[in-house]
């Protein structure tokens, strides 16, 4: 009975407790799909930058990442892409070898990171096949060819068709030349990207640069960056194994996990205020709703309620009145980041800067337990803390003074 | 029935202190006694309600002992003082004070709650209690539903129903018409005559003192006479 008291109570002054709904709702509904819509964003960005070039993770030889030297190599890519792919989260695992060089056409020449992938798994893993603007991907049997980024071949003043000399540095010391046809062209909208890389075929750059069948790296896809970070640990052994290191994805792009770390930092402070706002808000309305009801707290003292029974009763209220408002926000909440989850939102105008950070021009919000139930959780919490207040004056009421009140 | 269900010893209580300091209660003696049905009467100030609040456990003195059921007030926690309370004495306010979101029978079970009773018991004793003081039939109305005389009767129940040694009634018919007052009075009398409970009535109410068995006067805080009439 004391907890249908406590119901009771809180419907009172209906027109007052539903103003305290209202400010809470609206609070974590906007929690919900805010941090639905930021992580949602940070997934998109995630995704899509792994997969213009890297991966969801990659092999590598030790040290590799910080000293990309063309010695640094994985001897036996084709057992360790078997173990790989034996694993049900990753679905293609692919061998690649990198170079630095000098592409020349004529008397232009510019310094460019040349990877040399598997065409029939390549276009599984990154999005460069797809994003050729000029020309086509490689393919199976393709080998003197080469694809690169628009920027790159602008500044070669190279068409598709055109002839490009390699110039770079084998693996053995010696000279690596080759001469390639440019059979396409790719824009990403990663200016650096665009700028800087091209792909040939593996086995033709391993022949030109005196590999023997080594590689620099194996780059692994699954269907979700998630679905790899849950095998991480296993994929660390494996590697162990075959004496390299995993990296995932913020070891592949440290850029894009600091730029996330800050924009979270930034927002938690935001969220953060947003909270307490509306916790001390309520905590007023409450508190004036106890100090309102003195007189009839003193009535219960009388009666022979306990003052804890009665601090109890009025934390209730705290509690069934935050649960309500909390709810309706989260399902508000999960109805709009389910909406624009379906239609996504664009930014006008933003288009060139998210494209820097591999974000769509259209983003989606996306749910998961943690970003619906992170805000209002911190809501509910903070609450049902700073119940204590009221809680504590209850305690120290005496039924005559109370009741004189 | 000579047992003193309350006995108070040299009771004193001061409110405030130095030049501002106020002697409601001053050196007070008094026992009450098992069965009793006592008016306490005296002007405004006389400390009428102070003595029904050390009578009742809802304030300790300033100096002296308030001994209610063998229980010394002055060595009792304030969860002590509430369970005192809780099994021990029932209150009727003036001002009724009933719990305006529970219905006539809910503000009588919310007692019997605290009391530990399920909820079927409850339900049985609070429905019994309401035809005993004559309001069957309103048992699912909200005190805003009833008149005054109607709210002051479950208010009576309400400290009937846990069967305390002591009902304390401080002004109970300072708001109700002459008639319900009659009836009132009559209601409480009944109840001290058939269940023995013992009531102290704090009252300037001629047509309650008139059957009163005891009848205290108090001023400036002193007994001046306590006489019983029946």
């Amino acid at each position: 009975m004391i907890a249908s008291l406590a119901w009771r109570n809180i419907w009172r002054q209906p027109t007052r407790t539903a103003l305290s709904l209202i400010g809470m709702a609206f609070a974590a509904m906007l929690l919900v799909f805010m941090l639905s819509f930021q992580f949602g964003s940070y997934d998109s960005m995630k995704e899509n930058m792994l997969r213009i070039n890297d991966g969801f993770g990659q092999i590598q030889p030790p040290g590799y990442k910080a000293d990309p030297e063309i010695t640094k190599v994985i001897h036996d890519p084709d057992g360790l892409i078997r173990e790989l792919e034996s694993i049900p989260q990753i679905t293609t695992a692919s061998a690649r070898a990198n170079g630095f060089v000098l592409l020349a056409n004529g008397e232009r020449s510019f310094a460019a990171a040349v990877a040399g992938v598997d065409p029939a798994k390549e276009n599984r893993i990154t999005r460069i096949p797809s994003l050729i603007k000029q020309g086509r991907a490689l393919r199976s049997g393709d080998s003197a060819a080469i694809v690169l980024g628009d920027a790159l071949a602008r500044n070669l003043r190279l068409k598709v068709g055109d002839q490009v000399t390699l110039l770079g540095s084998g693996m053995d010391g010696s000279v690596a030349a080759d001469v390639l046809k440019v059979i396409g062209i790719f824009r990403t909208g990663v200016p650096e990207i665009d700028r800087q890389i091209a792909h040939m075929p593996l086995d033709r750059f391993r022949e030109t640069f005196v590999m023997d069948g080594a590689v620099n790296e194996v780059a692994i896809i699954g269907r979700t960056l998630g679905d790899i970070l849950k095998i991480e640990p296993r994929l660390r052994k494996i590697a162990a194994r075959h004496d390299a290191v995993y990296l995932n994805w913020g070891e592949l792009q440290p850029a894009i996990k600091q730029a996330i770390r800050l924009d979270m930092t930034t927002a938690a402070l935001m969220y953060a205020t947003l909270v307490i706002v509306v916790v001390f808000i309520i905590l007023n309305t409450l508190y004036m709703s106890v100090l309102e009801r003195t007189r009839e707290f003193g009535v219960l003292l009388a009666v022979g309620m306990k003052p804890g029974q009665i601090g109890r009763m009025v934390w209730m209220e705290i509690i069934f009145l935050s649960l309500v408002g909390v709810g309706i926000g989260i399902a508000l909440g999960m109805a709009l980041a389910w909406y624009f989850g379906q239609v996504g939102i664009t930014f006008e105008g933003m288009e060139q800067i998210f494209s820097q950070w591999g974000l769509p021009s259209r983003i989606y919000p996306r749910m998961t337990p943690f970003r619906v139930l992170a805000g209002p959780t911190a809501i509910l919490v903070l609450i049902a803390l700073a119940g204590v207040i009221p809680y504590r004056r209850v305690l120290g009421l005496e039924p005559v003074e109370a009741m004189n009140a | 029935m000579t047992d003193a269900i309350v006995s108070c010893r040299g009771v004193s209580k001061i409110f405030g202190s130095g030049e501002l300091a106020v002697h409601a209660l001053r050196e007070v003696d008094l026992d009450i006694l098992s069965g009793d049905f006592a008016t306490l009467a005296g002007p405004s100030g006389s400390g009428k309600t102070t003595l029904l609040n050390m009578i009742g456990a809802l304030d300790t003195p300033s100096s002296g002992h308030v001994v209610i059921d063998g229980q010394d007030l002055g060595s009792l926690s304030k969860a002590q003082l509430s369970d005192l309370r809780l099994n021990k004495v029932g209150f009727v306010f003036q001002a009724y004070n009933l719990i305006p979101v529970l219905s006539a029978r809910e503000n009588i079970e919310f007692v019997l709650e605290l009391h530990g009773l399920e909820r079927d018991e409850r339900r049985q004793r609070a429905t019994d209690i309401l035809r005993e003081v004559g309001l069957e039939g309103m048992e699912d109305r909200r005190p805003a539903q009833l008149s005054g005389g109607q709210q002051q009767r479950v208010a009576v129940a309400r400290a009937l129903v846990s069967r305390p040694r002591i009902v304390l009634a401080d002004e109970p018919t300072a708001n109700l018409d002459s008639k319900t007052t009659e009836e009132l009075v009559r209601l409480m009398y009944r109840l001290n005559r058939e269940m023995g409970t013992t009531f102290v009535i704090g009252t300037h109410d001629p047509r309650v003192m008139e059957h009163s068995k005891r009848h205290i006067e108090l001023l400036d805080g002193r007994i001046a006479s306590d006489e019983r009439t029946g």
